[in-house]
């Protein structure tokens, strides 16, 4: 196995304990929730029904049906998890590399003295942080058809309106994000994610390297990095005319990724091997 | 052999290193001596890429030391460089994973030389303990050259004493060594080179053996002198 296979390994057994943790706090609270709120929806119903002396009939005329998704994206006991999942791998992609130089930890130390390529180390920390969004992403796969099943188990076929999951997807903005809708969007959104990952690195290298100093070129870094992502869009602006076609335009917008991801890599290797100090 | 060529180091405004050269030969102990701020740390750092220097150069044979360096050169800086964490067994496992030149019976002698137990967590190690652990992930490397910080900085006599040991045993073998230490006694006698530096340059180098023959003097005599002059 290579070295840098060996790193990402290593990497993602550092984090694992965390990473169950956000499994299972996702699990139990999806689970936990769609049992709450479809429980507390048939008392609402039996309320109402007997409370106003109505038909199921005349109820579903009146209120309608529910889907599974008017659940899922109106309850905290969904949404709170994935933020907190969000939450979590924005603040890892910082820690993944501050962890190694602070405290008793001198980790670092041993990552950059390693015999291969120190690039490795910042790929195998960047695959990481991609394996880590993709497990998280799977397991929302997995639940997702769960957690229909218990809703149809729970909400009797009259009051609910049954969709198939990915037309589920396709109506819920907040997990089209997630889990894109075509091969495209995902190209899209998880090349846009690794790029900003990659821009964060370089950051955090340039801090690492010229301290104080550094926080100033990584900020300029970060405005270099959205200005060429952007560029197209700033030169529409300031010509007021829209010369691309929307193809052309995520043509464009492909190659400038590639271009900050290449120069993002590009720098970071010329600081893990000429500037950077421990 | 390791050739330090004319470096240069500022910190900010502060100059840590004013032309420093020395050479360190395979087979021999070279020992950087100066009292804390005198760049000796910043010296062994530059010498493995993980501090990067103004102007000068270090080769190591005729090359330059760069990552591919580092299965024939190692550095055991004076904290441990493994993750709280991990045990030794871990840590040891770690090491045999990424380095070609691990080798594993040295480092099961080392265990039974320093009486560790392979399933001690770096975290509960005594100071003593955690000096010799990163001594023996060193150690257990089969490279050219050991580079050494401080390694009985805070330590207790027995310890101090068992590292000691090593310098003088085949585990060391005819590999070279650069260490920095200002507690030259416990090594003074297996000494064979010495760089005196004071201000970020070196005052004064000489054999240890040729002043101990020639002068009759020991290495702390010739520090007195030169440091009190």
């Amino acid at each position: 196995m290579s070295r840098y296979l060996k790193l990402v390994n290593f990497e993602l057994s550092r984090f694992m304990k965390i990473y169950l943790v956000l499994i299972a706090i996702t699990v139990i609270s999806q689970i936990t929730g769609i049992i709450v709120k479809s429980k507390g929806y048939l008392n609402e119903v039996h309320r109402t029904i007997y409370g106003d002396s109505i038909s199921k009939a005349q109820y579903i005329e009146e209120y309608g049906t529910i889907t599974f998704m008017d659940y899922a994206t109106s309850s905290l006991w969904f949404l709170a998890p994935i933020a907190l999942c969000i939450a979590a791998l924005m603040f890892y992609v910082f820690f993944i590399w501050y962890r190694d130089w602070f405290g008793k930890n001198t980790f670092i130390y041993r990552l950059l003295l390693l015999p291969s390529a120190r690039l490795n180390v910042l790929l195998a920390k960047a695959t990481t942080i991609l394996l880590l969004v993709f497990g998280l992403v799977s397991i929302q796969l997995i639940l997702l058809p769960i957690e229909n099943n218990i809703f149809k188990w729970i909400i009797p076929l009259d009051f609910r309106t049954d969709l198939p999951i990915h037309e589920m997807l396709e109506q819920s903005h907040e997990l089209s994000v997630l889990i894109p809708r075509s091969f495209v969007e995902f190209i899209i959104h998880y090349g846009i994610g690794i790029m900003a990952v990659l821009v964060i690195f370089t950051a955090i290298l340039f801090e690492r390297s010229y301290r104080l100093k550094g926080i100033l070129m990584a900020i300029l870094f970060g405005l270099l990095a959205i200005v060429i992502f952007f560029l197209q869009d700033f030169v529409e602006l300031l010509l007021q005319k829209n010369y691309l076609y929307p193809i052309e335009h995520l043509v464009v917008r492909g190659i400038l990724g590639t271009i900050v991801i290449g120069l993002s890599i590009w720098v970071s290797n010329f600081l893990l091997n000429k500037k950077i100090n421990v | 052999m390791i050739e330090v060529k004319n470096i240069y180091k500022k910190f900010g405004r502060k100059k840590v290193l004013n032309g420093v050269s020395f050479t360190a030969e395979k087979g021999k102990i070279t020992c950087l001596i100066g009292v804390n701020g005198v760049g000796k740390t910043t010296i062994l750092n530059a010498i493995m890429n993980l501090t990067p220097i103004n102007h000068g150069e270090i080769t190591m044979g005729d090359e330059k030391i760069s990552d591919r360096s580092f299965e024939k050169i190692t550095f055991i800086p004076d904290a441990i460089t493994m993750i709280p964490s991990m045990t030794i067994a871990e840590s040891m496992q770690f090491m045999q994973d990424f380095y070609d030149s691990w080798n594993q019976k040295r480092a099961t002698e080392l265990l039974g030389f320093f009486k560790l137990k392979e399933t001690e967590q770096i975290s509960d190690l005594s100071k003593g303990n955690t000096a010799k652990v990163n001594l023996l992930l060193g150690l257990a490397l089969d490279v050219d050259f050991l580079l050494m910080d401080e390694p009985f900085s805070g330590i207790d006599i027995f310890s101090r004493e068992q590292i000691a040991d090593v310098f003088s045993s085949h585990l060391v073998e005819d590999r070279g060594v650069i260490i920095t230490t200002h507690e030259i006694n416990d090594i003074e006698h297996l000494i064979d080179k010495v760089i005196l530096l004071d201000d970020g340059v070196v005052l004064k180098a000489f054999n240890a053996e040729d002043v101990r023959e020639n002068e009759g003097k020991s290495v702390v005599d010739v520090m007195r002198e030169v440091y009190q002059a």
